[in-house]
């Protein structure tokens, strides 16, 4: 099984809406089934009466976690796959806080709002009433609050690799968190809302018999402590390589780029693709292609980036952008670009191209204005080729690069992607 | 007979709810690669909408220019706007199978209707804001990130419950 089936082209965007539909159906039944219709009873998770919030919260992230966990493990599911937003540390935490100050003001969250507004819940529809009015006046000020919005960006990164640990052990430990943090619930909904634990429906209820519910619970240690013992959930650590298709595009040359075009790319702002500067850190430092992120071919894990990301390598030459090449196309990437002839060849024809009789006028202005935009400059003619240190290398420019009109020529932009995420 | 119909049924027990929803989250990660999403439909709504009234406006603003695609086809052609759709239709029928329709205000006792539905707009303004600065809403960063351990998703659940916890105190006529 190839799943997720959507990433590997099962079926296309119509059917994809469709099943859309379908899941919403289901995300909505649940969240109405829990109550979750009643702002009353979301509210009450803040004074410790009903803590169902955090019950059905809890219990949908392990359910889906341990699943997710299980079917990756076992190879039907690439987990890399699997949309992640990217983290921006300052701004999740602010968009947080006041997440969490309109519940409590609001009584609902996005989610649970449109539940409320279909069963009739006058608040519910005046709820959605002003997330609308919300997002009209941040549209205003969003302009303003750009670099803000962009600040302390980590990338598409998951807890274990950023404290390096275990994935299972990571998965089991937040079952076990949820198994006590819904204890404490029940106890607290007894203390503060003077609520009984029911007999069949909670966990720390009086009666010593396995219900459901405690199954249920059991289940889902059960499958938490077979992921702390049972290893890395992503797939590429043992893939097997398909030789003669490799030398097929080997012989083709279809994964080299020349460096003119990642710079028209650049240039328009198009992000449509990951660029992976190889070398050490300190090389990186000293000079890199904007927008480039350094990643040595060390730590060219498996799960650096998604396996259906388009990823445009480049070293100091071709030879070791061609080891990365290979290892990333070992270990499952499916599109992985080499930049042809490495920053060597960038410097030549990108930062510092020389007038030649070959090309028009017209043509060497645009290489001219290019290689500004990047802080080179152009070498007129019969000028001696420069030797490797001869030529300054500029200092990186900053990410955020203007647009320049009518440059990369053949190049057409790439589709502009819609956000993927929520 | 008939008062047992009209009388709405329980709410479902918390645990089995969450694992229904768990399971929904579970199949849209197998079948699509990507979790649930909420206030991101409305973001794509409110952009095409401003597009119709002010193009121009749209297109130049960034945050909008985000959620219009590349014109090719309606932005509202996006899976999000039929997943919230879904979740309109998968509430109401909900709601009919337990009889929990009813037009009504959801509050507390020592809150008056008007007041209540003014915290509702505010609170609502505060989350679309809130939702737009981290990316995502308790469904697309708490619930799907949740699941997939993902960092800012984690910090972002913290905050959501700090932030509510630290506050609900000043708020507390309105719900008990």
């Amino acid at each position: 099984m190839n799943a997720p089936f959507y990433k590997f082209g099962l079926f296309g965007d119509e059917a994809s809406f469709i099943i859309a539909f379908l899941i919403g159906i289901g995300f909505g039944f649940f969240l109405e089934r829990a109550g979750f219709g009643s702002g009353r009873k979301l509210a009450a998770q803040f004074y410790l009466r009903d803590l169902s919030v955090l019950k059905v919260m809890f219990t949908a992230i392990v359910t889906a976690m341990t699943g997710l966990y299980v079917l990756s493990r076992t190879g039907m599911v690439d987990l890399s796959l699997v949309y992640l937003v990217p983290t921006f540390l300052v701004p999740q935490i602010v968009g947080g806080l006041l997440l969490g100050i309109g519940f409590v003001i609001g009584g609902y969250c996005p989610g649970t709002s449109c539940v409320s507004a279909a069963t009739g819940r006058i608040d519910g529809m005046v709820y959605l009433a002003g997330m609308i009015a919300g997002l009209l006046g941040f549209a205003e000020v969003y302009p303003f609050i750009v670099n803000f919005a962009h600040s302390t960006s980590m990338g598409q990164i998951t807890l274990p690799r950023l404290f390096n640990l275990p994935y299972g052990l990571l998965v089991f430990a937040v079952v076990l968190m949820a198994l006590g943090a819904f204890a404490a619930g029940e106890w607290a909904e007894k203390k503060f809302g003077g609520k009984e634990p029911d007999p069949n429906g909670s966990l720390i209820g009086a009666s010593r018999k396995l219900t459901p519910v405690r199954t249920l619970a059991l289940g889902l240690a059960a499958v938490g402590l077979f992921a702390a013992f049972a290893g890395d959930p992503y797939r590429g650590s043992r893939a097997t390589i398909d030789t003669r298709d490799l030398a097929i595009r080997v012989g083709k040359g279809a994964d080299a780029i020349q460096p003119a075009q990642l710079a028209g790319w650049i240039i328009q702002g198009q992000n449509g693709f990951r660029l992976v500067d190889l070398r050490p850190e300190k090389e990186y430092a000293a000079y890199h292609i904007p927008t480039a992120q350094d990643v040595p071919l060390a730590s060219l894990t498996p799960d650096f980036a998604a396996h259906n990301e388009k990823l445009i390598l480049y070293s100091d030459d071709s030879m070791e952008a061609a080891k990365a090449w290979f290892l990333l196309e070992a270990q499952g990437f499916r599109s992985v670009y080499v930049v042809e002839g490495g920053l060597q060849k960038w410097r030549e024809t990108v930062l510092f191209p020389r007038k030649s009789s070959e090309i028009s006028d017209t043509a060497f202005e645009r290489q001219a204005e290019v290689a500004k935009f990047f802080g080179g400059a152009p070498q007129a003619e019969g000028a001696s080729i420069p030797a490797n240190a001869a030529l300054a290398l500029p200092k990186t420019a900053p990410v955020a690069l203007p647009t320049l009109p009518d440059v990369g020529g053949s190049n057409a932009p790439a589709k502009k992607k819609k956000k993927e995420g929520c | 007979m008939n008062m047992k119909q009209s009388s709405p049924k329980p709410y479902w027990n918390s645990y089995w709810a969450g694992f229904g929803l768990g399971l929904v989250l579970l199949t849209s990660f197998v079948i699509m690669g990507r979790g649930l999403g909420a206030s991101g439909a409305f973001t794509t709504a409110v952009a095409t909408a401003v597009h119709e009234v002010a193009p121009a406006h749209a297109e130049n603003n960034p945050f909008y220019a985000e959620y219009l695609g590349d014109g090719s086809r309606s932005p509202l052609k996006d899976w999000l706007v039929f997943e919230v759709l879904g979740v309109f239709v998968g509430g109401f029928l909900s709601g009919v199978l337990a009889n929990r329709l009813k037009f009504a205000v959801e509050k507390g006792p020592r809150i008056n209707t008007t007041r209540r539905l003014i915290f509702a707009f505010i609170g609502g303004g505060l989350m679309g804001i809130g939702a737009k600065i981290a990316l995502g809403c308790t469904s697309g960063q708490a619930l799907t990130g949740g699941a997939l351990l993902n960092a800012g998703s984690w910090t972002f659940m913290w905050c959501v419950f700090g932030g509510a916890y630290a506050v609900a105190y000043f708020f507390r006529k309105q719900w008990i």
